[in-house]
C-alpha cells in the first residue's frame, strides 16, 4: 500500500510559502541554506525541527535569532537523534493523556555529517531502532564545515581540509574513503526505517517529495542530501546547484531511494560522465594526481556496480 | 566608572520565531555583485525563485521575477541556474542607490 | 490514603513517579539503580503508570531524550550512576541553562577505575558546578519525599531548574526499608500539572537556544545564578508546606542531630548518618559532646543554615565519602565547600575533614569512635591536628 502524500508537481507548482525566511548568516550560495529552504517548504506549518550543532545551527542563529517560521530547537552535535525522540514520545504521551489539544506535528532533525554519521551517529542509530515517528536528514556539506572546514567521516578520498592537507607525505591529502549513511542506517540493519532516500538541491522537486514522503511513513525515514559548500569545497557561490547536478551526473552522488530494501532510482542515467567532470573547479581538488583521480573514478565505478545503477562507466586510466 | 551595561536577554534564551523575515541579521551588505533580471527574456519557470538560499527572489505573477535586495548576498546562484540567461550580475558600485 | 510500604528506595521513587504521573522516562541500565527501572517498566505494563519508558542507547541518550520531551511540555524523567552521571556530563549544562526542570535520579557509585559497584558520591558531585539543584536522601522516604519536593520546586515557574534525587548506592538503593506512601489526592494537592513557560508548539513558535553574541553570554548566566540563589528561599517554602500537607517536617537544608551542648559535630550526607545517629547516642554515654550535621543538599549549598549554627561548635569533622584529588584540604567536595561557607563566620569552628565510607563500605561504628576521638584530640589541640584524615589510611589516633 503506497504512502499518502501531497506530491509536488514542478518547480512552478511548488509551494509557495516560505517557512524559512531571508535573514541568516550562511555563505552566499550555501547549499545546506538551499536544503533548508526546500525541506522547510515541503513540509510546511506543522514542523518542528531540531538543529544539532553545525553550520545550520550556528550561521543560522547568529545572534540570537532564527529564520524559521516554524518551532526550532537546538540540540547537541552528539544528541540530535535523542533530543528528537524525547520530543516525539512526548507529544505522542501528551496527547494520548489528553494534556495537549495538539496535532501531531512533524519532526525533523536537520544534522550535518558529523551530527549524523560521526560523534552523533549512536543517537541516530537508537532512534531508527526504536522506530521514533521522526525524519532524521543529514545535510552532507562532507566537512565539518561550520569549524571552518575540517575532515569527517562523509570528506571524499582525496578531499582537501585543514584535517587532510596533501603534502609530500600524503600526496592525496584525504586517503580514507567516506563511510555510507543509506547502507548503515537503511541497508537492513535498523529493520524499523521502512524509507530512506538520498537527494541534491540540484533536483529540489525530487528533494522536496522525498521530505514529503519520508514524513508520510510511519516510524522513521533518512534523508541525506547532497550540499555543495563554496568555503568548503573552494569554487565560485554561484556554482553551488551546477556542481551539485554534476555529482549526480559523474556518480559521486547517487539518486535512490530505499523502500523496504528495494532500490528505486531516481533519474535514469545511461552513462557517468568521468569523475574529473566533477573535480574541476573545486580548490579542494586541485592538488590530485592522476592516480588519485583514478583512484576515485575506480571507487565510483565499483560503487555504482554495488548498488545496481544500469549505466556505462567511465574507463579507469 | 560606571560598571558596563549588558543588553537584556530573553529567558533561556528563547526567542520568537520570524514570520516574514529574519531582520536581525540583514545580509544585503554582503553583496558585490547585484542581480539584474531581463523580464523580456525571462519566462517565468520559477527556477531562480525556488533556488535561493536567501528566499530572496520574488516572484509575482503580474510583476514577475524581483530581488529582495535588503537580503540578497549576490551568491549568483539565481543568475547561474536561470535556463535563459535572464539574469545578469552587475557590480555594486554602478548602482546609485 | 496513605499505604505503608516495605521497599527499596528505588520503588520509593518509583512511587513518587507514579504519584506524579510523570510522562516521559528514558532507561538505561547501569548498577546499582537500574532496578528503578524494572520496576517501572511493569508498572508500565500492567497499566498502573502512563508514562513511555525511552529504552536510551546510553546515559547521554538517556539524559538528552528527557530534555527533549521536556522542551516538548512533558514531565521527563531519567537516573543513573557512577561513570554513567560521567558519561552524560556534556548535557547538564544545556538542561540547566535551558531551564528545562526534567528530573534525575541517581544511585551513587564510585567512578572507575577500577569497576567497583560501592556507593561514593563522587559521581554526583563531580557535575555540581553545572545550574543543577540536588542533594541525598538517607532512606527510602526521605527519598521519595525528597522526589515529591523536588518536582515542585524545580517546576515553579519563578525555578524552573532540573533536579536530582540523590540516595546511596545499595544502602538505599537496596536496602529494604519501610516507608509511606503519600495519598493521591494529597500529592494532587502539593503538585500542580507542570506548565513550562515555552514548549515546542507549532501555534507558538519560538527558537530554543540560539548562538549568542558574547555580551549575552554574562546576562544569561547571571540569570542561571540569580535562580540558583532564588532556589533556596523555593526550597525552604516547599519543604514548610510538605511538612504542613504530608505531616512530615524536614529541615529545609541541615538536619540537627544531638547538637544542643555538642562541642563537636559530625557533618555528612546520606545513608552513613543513620549509622552516624547511632554513633553519637554511644559516644553521648561515653561523654563525648558530639552530634550530628546532616546535609540535605548540596546545590545551592546551605552555606547560610551552616554559618547560623556553627559558632555553637568547636570542631566540624566534614565527612566526605567520596573524593577530589588535589582539592583544597587534602579531602573531598564537602569539605571543601563548608571551609568556603564558614571562612569569614565569626567565632567559626575548627573544621577537619574525613574521608570513610568509600568504595561502597559501611562507616562503622568503630570507625565514627575514632573520628570523635581525632575531632577531641582538636579541642585539646585548640587548632587543626591534621586537615584531612583519610579513615584507616592516616588516622591520627
Amino acid at each position: 500500500m503506497p504512502v499518502q502524500y501531497e506530491e509536488i508537481k514542478s518547480v512552478k507548482k511548488a509551494p509557495e510559502e516560505e517557512f524559512y525566511l531571508p535573514g541568516h548568516r550562511t555563505c552566499a550560495g550555501c547549499g545546506p541554506a538551499v536544503g533548508y529552504r526546500l525541506i522547510a517548504k515541503a513540509a510546511g506549518r506543522n514542523t518542528i525541527f531540531l538543529g544539532p550543532t553545525g553550520c545550520m545551527y550556528v550561521a543560522n542563529t547568529s545572534y540570537a535569532c532564527g529564520p524559521w517560521k516554524v518551532p526550532w530547537t537546538h540540540t547537541q552535535i552528539t544528541n540530535g537523534g535523542a533530543v528528537a525522540s524525547g520530543v516525539e514520545v512526548a507529544f505522542k504521551q501528551l496527547i494520548k493523556k489528553g494534556k495537549i489539544k495538539d496535532e501531531f506535528p512533524n519532526i525533523i532533525v536537520m544534522a550535518g555529517d558529523g551530527g549524523s554519521i560521526d560523534i552523533g551517529v549512536q543517537a541516530a542509530s537508537a532512534l531508527f531502532y526504536r522506530g521514533h515517528d521522526v525524519l532524521f536528514i543529514m545535510y552532507d556539506n562532507e566537512s565539518y564545515a561550520n569549524t571552518g572546514i575540517q575532515v569527517s567521516p562523509m570528506t571524499p578520498y582525496g578531499g582537501n581540509t585543514t584535517f587532510t592537507p596533501p603534502g609530500p607525505m600524503i600526496p592525496e591529502g584525504k586517503k580514507l574513503f567516506p563511510k555510507d549513511p543509506m547502507l548503515i542506517f537503511a541497508g537492513g540493519g535498523h529493520p524499523a526505517v521502512k524509507y530512506a532516500a538520498t537527494a541534491s538541491i540540484a533536483y529540489p522537486v525530487d528533494l522536496m517529495n522525498k521530505v514529503r514522503k519520508g514524513l508520510a511513513f510511519e516510524g522513521p525515514a533518512f534523508l541525506h542530501v547532497h550540499c555543495p559548500c563554496p568555503k568548503g569545497w573552494t569554487y565560485p557561490a554561484e556554482r553551488t546547484i551546477d556542481l551539485a547536478k554534476l555529482a549526480v551526473q559523474t556518480g559521486m552522488w547517487f539518486l535512490y531511494e530505499l523502500e523496504d530494501g528495494v532500490r528505486t532510482w531516481s533519474r535514469k542515467v545511461d552513462k557517468l560522465r568521468p569523475v574529473e567532470d566533477y573535480l574541476l573547479g573545486q580548490g579542494r581538488f586541485t592538488h590530485l594526481e592522476p592516480e588519485h583521480v583514478a583512484k576515485l573514478q575506480a571507487w565510483v565505478n565499483e560503487r555504482a556496480q554495488v548498488l545496481g545503477l544500469n549505466a556505462t562507466l567511465p574507463p579507469v586510466r | 566608572m560606571p560598571k558596563k551595561s549588558y543588553p537584556e536577554v530573553p529567558f533561556a534564551a528563547i526567542v520568537p520565531c520570524p514570520t516574514v523575515e529574519n531582520d536581525k541579521m540583514v545580509t544585503g551588505n554582503w553583496r558585490s555583485l547585484r542581480p539584474v533580471v531581463d523580464m523580456e527574456a525571462c519566462t517565468s519557470c520559477k527556477t531562480c525563485w525556488l533556488m535561493c538560499p536567501d528566499a530572496s527572489v520574488n516572484f509575482d505573477e503580474a510583476e514577475g521575477i524581483s530581488f529582495n535586495l535588503k537580503y540578497c548576498k549576490g551568491c549568483g546562484i539565481c543568475s547561474s541556474v536561470c535556463p535563459v540567461e535572464a539574469i545578469r550580475r552587475v557590480p555594486e558600485l554602478d548602482f546609485t542607490d | 490514603m496513605t499505604t505503608k510500604k516495605r521497599a527499596t528506595g528505588l520503588t520509593a521513587v518509583c512511587d513518587a513517579w507514579q504519584l506524579v504521573d510523570i510522562d516521559v522516562t528514558a532507561s538505561y541500565p547501569i548498577r546499582p539503580y537500574t532496578a528503578v527501572f524494572a520496576d517501572l517498566a511493569k508498572r508500565i505494563a500492567n497499566g498502573q503508570m502512563k508514562c513511555e519508558m525511552v529504552f536510551a542507547e546510553g546515559e547521554h541518550g538517556q539524559f538528552s531524550i528527557a530534555h527533549g520531551a521536556s522542551m516538548a511540555g512533558a514531565r521527563a524523567t531519567t537516573g543513573s550512576s557512577g561513570v554513567g552521571l560521567t558519561y552524560a556530563a556534556e548535557v547538564y549544562s544545556p538542561i540547566a541553562g535551558g531551564r528545562c526542570p526534567i528530573q534525575v535520579l541517581v544511585g551513587d557509585r564510585t567512578l572507575d577505575p577500577p569497576g567497583d559497584f560501592g556507593s561514593e558520591h563522587t559521581d554526583c558531585l563531580t557535575m555540581r558546578d553545572n545550574g543543577w539543584i540536588f542533594g541525598w536522601a538517607q532512606d527510602a522516604q526521605e527519598a521519595l519525599d525528597n522526589s515529591l519536593m523536588c518536582f515542585r520546586i524545580g517546576e515553579d515557574p519563578d525555578i524552573m531548574l532540573p533536579q536530582i534525587v540523590a540516595m546511596d548506592g545499595y544502602f538505599v538503593t537496596h536496602i529494604t526499608q519501610d516507608y509511606e506512601v503519600p495519598d493521591q489526592d494529597l500529592v494532587d494537592r502539593f503538585l500542580p500539572p507542570f506548565k513550562p513557560k515555552f514548549r515546542l508548539d507549532v501555534n507558538n513558535p519560538v527558537i530554543m537556544g540560539p548562538q549568542i553574541t558574547p555580551e549575552m553570554g554574562p546576562p544569561l548566566e547571571w540569570d542561571r545564578n540569580v535562580v540558583m540563589q532564588r532556589a533556596k528561599g523555593k526550597i525552604v517554602e516547599v519543604t514548610e508546606e510538605f511538612g504542613s500537607v504530608f505531616g512530615r517536617h524536614y529541615a529545609p537544608f541541615v538536619e540537627e542531630y544531638m547538637t544542643e551542648g555538642a562541642e563537636m559535630v559530625f557533618l555528612l550526607q546520606g545513608a552513613h548518618a543513620v549509622t552516624c545517629k547511632s554513633a553519637v547516642k554511644y559516644l553521648r554515654e561515653a561523654g563525648y559532646p558530639v552530634g550530628m550535621l546532616r546535609l540535605r543538599w548540596v546545590r545551592p549549598f546551605p552555606e547560610e543554615a551552616l554559618q547560623a549554627i556553627a559558632a555553637k561548635f568547636k570542631v566540624i569533622g566534614v565527612i566526605d565519602t567520596g573524593t577530589s584529588y588535589g582539592a583544597a584540604g587534602g579531602g573531598g567536595v564537602l569539605l571543601v565547600e563548608t571551609r568556603a561557607s564558614l571562612s569569614e563566620t565569626p567565632d567559626k569552628p575548627i573544621i577537619q575533614g574525613f574521608t570513610s565510607g568509600l568504595g561502597g563500605e559501611v562507616i562503622t561504628h568503630d570507625e565514627f569512635f575514632r573520628m570523635a576521638e581525632m575531632m577531641r584530640k582538636t579541642i585539646e589541640a585548640g587548632q587543626l591536628v591534621q586537615s584531612s584524615t583519610w579513615v584507616n589510611f592516616n588516622d591520627y589516633v
